[in-house]
């Protein structure tokens, strides 16, 4: 793109020579970095029967329609594994215990308010005098006790919302259902490159002094730049960073007790957070709500022949 | 506009006449009772009591409380281990009389299987494998036992979950003969220490069995 002169200087030639624009001029001193080309909404390509543009919100939510589960998830809390046999097949499967514990809705997030659809949920119980004034005023107009973990988990519309207070148990879950766990995994403090990004190290002989377990160079010489690309792998801080399980499988629900036992390895150390929601990449398990669709697709088609 | 604007720098000049005051006592050390508070007028005007400080408000002035509401039922403290609770289950229905858990439970029962024991294991398919027992892992429903045999002269180990329900039943050839002092037989790896086959052993003890069952 050819270089642009500064903005005040144009309306100056059409000043001169040109017919002078009716609109009045507003002199706005410009501040920061700005676009040369900032995105102008024409009020001609919106409307009720053209296509939504790309870059507007409503293109965004609907671009993640089909990856926003229908119904919230819950928290948990990671206690431990253990293994479950199939008495019939003998076959032995390892799995995560987690344990929902007092999780209710606390609030609704709203494409109205917030622009996107979301359920806060809480869980666990927190003393009165250790939480905060802000975070107690909002617990106290939602009508729940004050909670000690807090949430969102996105929803896709205002239909998997439920009812502000409402309790989910570990029956939220149903058994043969797929789940996301969501955690953080546990903190390996300040790591070599060797643990951190499994380099290789250097050679333990060969004139090698001190160095066995160094990066090595970190990037070329003059004719790269002299300089350290971002995002060159260092030593760091490791672990501690939130990772997703897909497609965890629900082995055992037992809403009585809160227990949910999921299918294989869930991140982190005993007693971690863990939030846990359907499976994005599965179907979506069959539910009340959503048993009801189906239903009436059926009386149309029904209707239909 | 008559007077200078500028004065003189000499203005600036200590002059012999300002002197130090003399050094006084300080007054924080004198003793003076504490002065008791003014009491609020009793009829302050209603636009001037919320400049008051929020400790001389009266109650119905004062700030806003916020109502806490109970917490619901705790399943946590229904609940303590729901590891345990989950293995409790399973185990209730892979060991409903807790047999199998007393076979292998060796710190309680002195009845049970010991490291050093020849054991006979047949699995639901009908195959079965003997050998030493080597050690027992005990982990709730993880518990299993390593056996260790020689087929073909060459020497094999298998490790077998207690509790799997592939397992049909575990049997206790002979019992150790000798008093064993640890509780992992490793050393018997060794050469020098090795059991060797097992297949003799238990073949006699197949046929007692079925002399002793009447069959045959």
């Amino acid at each position: 793109m050819p270089p642009r002169l500064p903005g005040k200087l144009l309306p100056l030639s059409s000043l001169l020579w040109g017919v002078p624009s009716l609109a009045p001029r507003i002199a706005a001193r410009p501040f920061g970095i700005r676009s040369l080309n900032p995105p102008k909404p024409s009020r001609f390509n919106v409307g009720p029967g053209l296509p939504v543009l790309e870059s507007t919100s409503t293109a965004a939510l609907r671009r993640k329609a089909n990856s926003l589960p229908l119904r919230s998830g819950a928290i948990t809390t990671k206690k431990g594994m253990t293994a479950m046999y199939d008495p019939e097949a003998g076959k032995r499967t390892a799995c995560t215990v987690l344990q929902l514990d007092r999780v209710e809705v606390v609030s609704h997030k709203t494409r109205q308010r917030h622009g996107y659809f979301a359920v806060q949920i809480g869980a666990g119980w927190r003393h009165p005098s250790n939480v905060k004034k802000a975070m107690l005023g909002h617990f106290s107009s939602q009508g729940v006790s004050p909670k000690r973990h807090v949430v969102e988990f996105r929803v896709k519309d205002e239909s998997g919302l439920p009812p502000v207070g409402q309790l989910i148990d570990a029956a939220w879950f149903q058994e043969g259902q797929y789940i996301d766990a969501r955690s953080n995994t546990k903190g390996k403090g300040f790591a070599g490159v060797m643990k951190r990004h499994g380099f290789h190290g250097q050679d333990r002989t060969h004139g090698v002094s001190l160095t066995h377990r160094s990066a090595g160079s970190t990037g070329p010489s003059q004719g790269g730049g002299s300089r350290v690309y971002p995002g060159k792998k260092m030593a760091g801080n490791m672990g501690n960073n939130q990772n997703t399980v897909q497609n965890l499988k629900v082995l055992k629900v037992d809403a009585e007790n809160g227990i949910v036992v999921v299918n294989g390895t869930v991140s982190g150390p005993k007693g971690c957070v863990v939030r846990i929601q359907d499976a994005i990449k599965k179907p979506w398990p069959k539910i009340a709500p959503i048993v009801a669709e189906p239903a009436v697709e059926a009386a149309a088609a029904a209707a239909a022949a | 506009m008559a007077a200078p604007l500028v004065r003189q720098l000499g203005c600036l000049r200590l002059t012999p006449s300002i002197q130090q005051p003399a050094i006084r006592r300080c007054i924080s050390t004198i003793y003076s009772a504490r002065r008791e508070p003014t009491p609020l007028p009793s009829n302050v005007p209603e636009q001037f009591l919320s400049q008051l400080p929020t400790r001389l408000k009266k109650e119905a002035e004062g700030p806003k409380k916020i109502k806490i509401y109970p917490p619901p039922p705790s399943s946590r403290a229904a609940c303590k281990d729901p590891v345990a609770k989950v293995t409790e289950t399973q185990l209730s229905v892979l060991d409903p009389k807790g047999e199998r858990k007393a076979l292998f439970d060796y710190r309680r029962n002195p009845r049970s299987v010991k490291p050093g024991d020849i054991l006979r294991v047949t699995f639901k398919n009908g195959d079965p494998f003997n050998g030493v027992c080597l050690s027992i892992r005990l982990r709730g429903i993880d518990t299993s036992f390593l056996l260790r045999n020689e087929l073909m002269r060459v020497p094999v180990e298998m490790s077998v979950k207690a509790f799997s329900p592939n397992v049909k039943s575990v049997e206790i050839v002979q019992r150790s003969q000798i008093k064993r002092r640890r509780a992992r037989l490793f050393h018997m790896r060794d050469r020098k220490h090795d059991r060797r086959s097992v297949e003799n052993l238990v073949d006699s003890y197949i046929k007692q069995k079925r002399a002793f069952m009447g069959k045959r």
